[in-house]
């Protein structure tokens, strides 16, 4: 019934949780951006392949990928070591799709981290960074409904179809609209007040009573 | 942000620059956000059915017994004497304990009657805001004495649709508010619902609102 440990939620805002399992994945992803100063012996972290050998450094002005963590720690006001750019989605063009109907993208596909991630992106200064927040708004509010609605209504079903195209916020809210019907429906049925052992002591291996000679 | 704080609630957490697009601290939050619930619990601020069901037991009932006891001396507080043929009230975990093992007969609480069950249904279905229901505990009394004690409870399957059908109505009206809390982005559903039973933001699990809510 109650669960064994309750594991570390992801940050709130332009906030993230250190402890995180979701955030530490989130902050993974990569974004494009340039180097703004020579980059000395950086290439075999930073380069783009073989081209470079190793200990050479990054030539200025060359385009870079790099995760969500190290944009951040390298990012500055005064944007000498790095500048970063906006993943395509949260760029103009994807920001008209996604506020002419949210419901059809597939937001599994365009980075699992969506929302996460976009709200990671409003820490660099950015002249867009207001349209960016309220795209991504915009975006969770049209797919609210279809999320709540969906994740009260399957029972027992296969879900896999509906969860396909959420991203990964949306699939802990849906996992969470599914547990609420889940308990419910258990306890209409009665199993509710049913002693069954707990999942941490099934693994133990502990030979049952029944199996015991003598 | 405090990890301890966070620990198995879901936030929801977008944050909304001003309009004038002025980085500052001027944003506001849209947060999707659980309520307090008993400490210990799977996630800080949502219960589950089966804990509901717990705290329903709670409730005093009405019982005739048919046996003699004095007055007994609990820690949550006394109980009554019982002498045979006289109705004493109890609670619910009692009064089921007792009807299990033949020793009482139970009376239906007043409010569980078909007419006034009936009344509740139709305004229920006919406002748009929560009616105040006769207990905060409606649905868990009602599975529970029906299930246990039907043969003392007369029309027991009339009076278990018209509970279930006022039900359905609250839920769907729930959801409803929901969906329109999200669209307005309200920083917290200060909305007044009459009384929203805990038994229903549970089965919602991590979409129910703090508890007070003005009529939507």
């Amino acid at each position: 019934m109650s669960e064994a440990y309750f594991p570390v939620g992801p940050g709130l805002g332009l906030e993230e949780n250190f402890l995180s399992l979701d955030d530490i994945l989130m902050s993974q992803e990569k974004l494009p951006g340039r180097a703004e100063s020579t980059l000395p012996r950086l290439a075999f972290a930073l380069g783009q392949g073989a081209g470079a050998g190793s200990g050479d450094s990054i030539p200025e002005g060359s385009k870079l990928e790099i995760p969500l963590w190290l944009a951040k720690g390298l990012h500055d006001s005064k944007r000498r070591i790095i500048s970063m750019e906006l993943p395509k989605i949260y760029k103009e063009a994807w920001r008209t799709v996604f506020s002419a109907d949210a419901n059809v993208v597939d937001l599994h596909k365009m980075g699992p981290y969506y929302y996460g991630f976009g709200s990671q992106l409003l820490n660099f200064d950015n002249p867009e960074n207001p349209e960016i927040a309220q795209t991504i708004l915009q975006t969770f509010i049209s797919r609210f409904r279809r999320i709540m609605d969906s994740s009260q209504n399957a029972y027992n079903e296969d879900t896999s179809a509906l969860v396909a195209r959420l991203d990964e916020l949306e699939r802990a809210l849906f996992r969470a609209g599914q547990k609420g019907l889940n308990d419910f429906q258990c306890w209409e049925k009665g199993q509710a007040s049913q002693i069954t052992a707990s999942s941490l002591v099934q693994n133990y291996g502990k030979r049952k009573f029944t199996d015991m000679d003598g | 942000m405090d990890p301890a704080a966070g620990s198995g609630a879901l936030w929801v957490g977008l944050r909304r620059r001003s309009a004038n697009g002025e980085g500052g601290r001027g944003t506001r939050r849209v947060r999707v956000r659980c309520r307090r619930g008993p400490p210990g619990c799977r996630a800080p601020g949502t219960m589950e059915p089966a804990e509901a069901e717990f705290l329903a037991e709670k409730e005093l009932v009405t019982i005739v017994p048919n046996f003699s006891l004095d007055r007994i001396h609990l820690i949550g507080g006394d109980l009554g004497p019982f002498n045979p043929g006289l109705p004493v009230e109890v609670p619910v975990w009692l009064a089921i304990n007792l009807k299990q093992r033949q020793k009482c007969r139970l009376i239906p609480p007043e409010w569980m009657d078909v007419e006034k069950l009936e009344e509740i249904r139709d305004q229920e279905r006919k406002e748009d805001t929560f009616t105040p229901m006769p207990s905060p505990y409606y649905m868990e009394l009602t599975k529970l004495l029906l299930n246990y004690a039907s043969d003392n409870i007369p029309k027991a399957d009339e009076i278990r649709t018209l509970v279930k059908d006022t039900w359905d109505t609250r839920i769907a009206k729930l959801r409803l508010s929901a969906d329109s809390f999200v669209k307005q982005q309200e920083a917290h559903a200060k909305v007044r619902w009459g009384r929203l039973e805990r038994f229903a933001s549970s089965v919602l699990g991590v979409f129910q609102m703090p508890c007070d809510c003005v009529g939507l």
